[in-house]
């Protein structure tokens, strides 16, 4: 076999598949000191296992657990870590109960690429660019962890660092996504090339009927997406005023701690924050002050 | 090195993956260890769509798919078009339309466009089609011919 990336003789790195959780976390355990890392569907690992940016011994898969799932119960959203985004794409509940986080996984890469991306994966790389990771903050989601020392739950707000920086210890594994309710929301976004680029800038934003409170999130920003409490306090408790939405527009073109890069300017990135604000909050659909 | 020799069904036959290593891309299987070139490295970072083969039936990107993570699957490619009545249809309609230019994206799009019908059926919107392949390009710019070769392949009978 020839060419420019005909297989290698000897394997970059051992690729094993335990077949239950318990196994995976030893798997994880027994090549520590960063010499394995977990593998859902690959799409943003195998990037940096081909330039060299990561080098694990050990690929620990995680494509024999049963986690390729969606559970709606008391209105609360599991998503398995590791179910293909196009199928929470193709969930008919996910998009009429949760239009922005259908939207925001629209959002992601190709059919392709969703075929094979998935939630964990996404969660657990913390991707500076994530589409998910915006919306997951304003709809106050929560990530499932299993490892060494039992199961416990942490807010995606807690969970997400730093670029590709979490709170994972090591052997553990994200095993789930909760999303606590249904929310009217919208995720937009801005990119040079809408098909295939990262955003310069993106807006999550979510009404919560229950505690009748925003979340706003932005993403295009160091050092991750964060959330904007007082943003969305600016907007109050139901469909806001324009005077209040343009207050609101205008604090987070001013807070958000953006910068100029190859992708546009630091000017430009905030006007586009109270831009994409407006209309992510105009797009979220209400009638006489009520969510419909 | 994993012990087990993964099984794969490439375009209905079984293919020979004996002695292959862990790390290896299923795009490089099917090119190099398989021979079948007619997939095509483009980017490979999951940006143009070249290598879109379908995977039990879904599109996928062999470029970002490591072969044993799809061990046990039925792996149908551009090289199997006239066996899969979907790429036959898609391969005929493109090439009514004169859907190319140096094809070198085509059977990206073609595959990628089987797929599509495959998931949604020929009576989704257009639309949907056309936003379903925004992950392949085709550098020549030739986006009219093809998006008239998906309209095709949409209205041709079964």
């Amino acid at each position: 076999m020839e060419g420019p990336h005909a297989p290698r003789a000897v394997p970059g790195f051992e690729l094993v598949a335990p077949a239950s959780v318990e196994e995976a976390i030893a798997a994880l355990r027994a090549a520590d000191d960063g010499g394995a890392t977990a593998i859902a569907g690959g799409t943003d690992l195998l990037l940096d296992l081909d330039d060299g940016r990561l080098a694990p011994r050990r690929v620990v898969s995680l494509r024999r657990l049963p986690w390729r799932t969606l559970d709606w119960l008391d209105g609360a959203l599991t998503v398995g870590a590791t179910l293909p985004l196009r199928s929470l794409e193709d969930d008919r509940e996910v998009r009429r109960r949760l239009p922005g986080l259908w939207q925001a996984v629209h959002a992601v890469g190709s059919v392709a690429l969703r075929h094979r991306a998935t939630l964990g994966g996404n969660l657990g790389r913390s991707a500076p660019a994530s589409d998910l990771i915006p919306m997951l903050l304003a709809l106050d989601a929560e990530v499932d962890l299993v490892g060494p020392r039992g199961e416990r739950r942490v807010p995606v707000d807690d969970f997400v660092r730093a670029s590709r920086r979490t709170a994972l210890l090591p052997g553990e594994l994200i095993r789930s996504v909760r999303v606590p309710e249904p929310r009217p929301s919208a995720y937009l976004w801005q990119r040079v090339r809408p098909a295939n680029d990262i955003s310069q800038i993106a807006v999550a934003v979510a009404f919560s009927p229950g505690r009748r409170h925003w979340s706003i999130a932005v993403a295009g920003m160091p050092p991750r997406p964060a959330l904007l409490p007082d943003v969305a306090r600016d907007l109050g408790d139901g469909a806001p005023s324009d005077a209040a939405l343009t207050a609101a527009a205008a604090r987070a073109s001013r807070a958000v701690p953006i910068t100029g890069d190859q992708r546009a300017s630091e000017e430009y990135r905030r006007r586009l924050v109270g831009t994409l604000l407006t209309r992510a909050v105009r797009a979220v659909p209400f009638e006489g002050g009520r969510p419909l | 090195m994993t012990e087990t020799v993964a099984h794969l069904t490439v375009d209905g036959a079984p293919a020979d993956l004996a002695g292959m290593p862990d790390d290896e891309r299923l795009l490089d299987t099917l090119r190099w260890r398989l021979g079948r070139k007619g997939t095509k490295e483009g980017c490979r970072t999951g940006d143009c769509g070249a290598c879109t083969v379908l995977v039990d039936g879904r599109s996928t990107l062999a470029c970002l798919t490591l072969t044993r993570e799809v061990d046990g699957s039925d792996v149908t490619t551009i090289d199997g078009a006239a066996r899969d009545a979907e790429l036959s249809r898609v391969t005929r309609a493109f090439a009514e339309a004169g859907a190319l230019q140096c094809g070198y994206c085509t059977p990206g799009f073609v595959v990628a466009l089987a797929g599509l019908l495959k998931e949604r059926g020929r009576a989704a919107p257009l639309e949907e089609l056309l936003d379903g392949l925004q992950g392949n390009l085709c550098r020549c710019t030739g986006y009219a011919a093809i998006v008239r070769g998906v309209a095709l392949a949409r209205e041709e009978a079964p």
